[in-house]
């Protein structure tokens, strides 16, 4: 295409002042990803128009919007942060995997013989590591079977939080329009939690525990800070 | 509107001394206190922007939500060396706004073609007409090259760029042939792009 530096720079133009339709503004988003001249030309426009935001009247958030913002980014930056606690779950478990075939192999040697409880694979199921969204230590675990009714949430170490808080557990699936409360969790405490009114659990599912008022959050989604947040893990 | 009294202008002198660059660098490698230091400067701004845009509080806060997880998410690609920080926020936030005006398509499908036939000659020898932007704040090269134009282009490209108008919104606005409007905008683009260059 023989294109003309006017007709780039009317293009780009157009592009920043916002006046071309949407299929338009989507060909030169592609377009501008492989053609250097055409995002020069874009950055140009912007940075010259840019002084014209300073005429629009500021305007203050609703102090939602923070949370919810806030809330996005803990849940958009999990997916790859629990891989290393679970790697090291999953080193435990093989752990125990050897031990279980060792005792397996003693008995068997002893001549006590169990081969069809012993050799039963274990139950598949889902694993979940929260862990702090700052500095990825991981607090709590969640288990449950694949089929289960129940989850269990198992605290991984003691924590404090001030007299007038409670901490409130969490999850939302993927399609689901916002996360639904599993109930109040007490710091150090493991806690059996129903799942049998939800639908069921799925890899990559979000679990995530956040610090509430005294009787826990006054609306149906999280008020406060995430302290610990992961996604489901299917286990084999 | 006047300006909202909890902070008279102290966002202005906060954008010169805050280090958006820095703020998006610590972004990049993850630091979420980060991003909310960028919020805290800029949030009010930039909800001012999307909302001249968008036309609606809910729908400007959905695009505020949108674009600072695109500052999230995109951290990483700021390039200081082709922009500065705020510029490049900004950008992210009018784009955010753009595309959800253009997509939800406003305007009741208007038939370009249609309009510029019906409007003809008709608005050739209106009053002439007047300005429909005030500049309040200090521009500095912009104003003087928008007041080369000739108060068409100027108010064109202005609803354009603050209130998100699309041709034919434009159109609307300003009582003019939409044939008229986008030679405007081209030739307003046009000489703007000299006179700044």
């Amino acid at each position: 295409m023989n294109e003309s530096a006017d007709d780039l720079h009317l293009l780009a133009g157009e592009y920043v002042i916002g006046t071309l339709s949407a299929a338009s503004r989507a060909d030169v988003e592609a377009r501008m990803k492989n053609d250097g001249a055409l995002r020069t030309a874009i950055e140009m426009w912007e940075e010259k128009l840019a002084p014209l935001s300073e005429l629009v009247e500021p305007v203050e958030p609703s102090a939602a919007l923070w949370s919810r913002i806030e809330s996005s980014v803990a849940a958009k930056s999990v997916p790859r942060a629990p891989v290393k606690p679970t790697a090291s779950w999953w080193n435990s478990l093989n752990l125990w995997r050897g031990l279980a075939a060792s005792g397996f192999a003693t008995a068997a040697f002893m001549g006590v013989v169990v081969i069809t409880k012993i050799a039963q694979p274990p139950a598949p199921g889902y694993m979940v590591v929260l862990v702090g969204p700052q500095d990825k230590s991981p607090g709590w675990v969640v288990q449950a079977g694949t089929n289960s009714q129940q989850a269990r949430l198992i605290p991984l170490g003691k924590m404090e939080i001030p007299g007038d808080k409670s901490l409130q557990f969490w999850t939302k699936g993927d399609n689901w329009k916002g996360p639904v409360s599993l109930g109040l969790v007490k710091p150090g405490q493991s806690l059996e939690i129903p799942l049998d009114k939800l639908p069921p659990l799925q890899a990559n599912q979000l679990f995530e525990i956040t610090l509430e008022p005294s009787n826990g959050s006054p609306i149906d989604r999280p008020t406060g800070p995430i302290l610990f947040i992961g996604r489901a893990v299917k286990i084999i | 509107m006047p300006a909202s009294p909890a902070s008279p202008d102290s966002s202005r002198t906060d954008a010169a001394s805050f280090d958006y660059e820095a703020a998006l660098a610590a972004c990049a490698s993850g630091e979420q206190q980060a991003l909310h230091r960028i919020y805290q400067h800029e949030s009010r701004r930039l909800l001012g922007v999307a909302l001249r845009i968008v036309r609606d509080r809910a729908l400007a806060e959905d695009v505020l939500h949108d674009a600072f997880m695109n500052v999230w998410t995109k951290a990483a690609s700021f390039d200081a060396t082709r922009g500065s920080g705020r510029g490049w926020i900004h950008t992210l936030v009018r784009n955010q706004a753009l595309s959800v005006v253009r997509t939800s398509g406003r305007e009741v499908s208007v038939d370009e073609e249609m309009i510029e036939a019906i409007e003809g000659e008709a608005v050739a020898n209106a009053a002439p007409m007047a300005e429909a932007f005030e500049i309040s704040a200090d521009i500095g090269r912009l104003d003087e090259c928008l007041h080369r134009l000739d108060v068409t282009k100027r108010n064109s490209i202005m609803l354009a760029y603050l209130d998100g108008c699309s041709h034919s919104e434009i159109a609307k606005r300003l009582n003019a042939p939409l044939g008229s409007v986008k030679a405007w905008i081209k030739r307003g683009l046009l000489s703007l792009r000299e006179c700044m260059a």
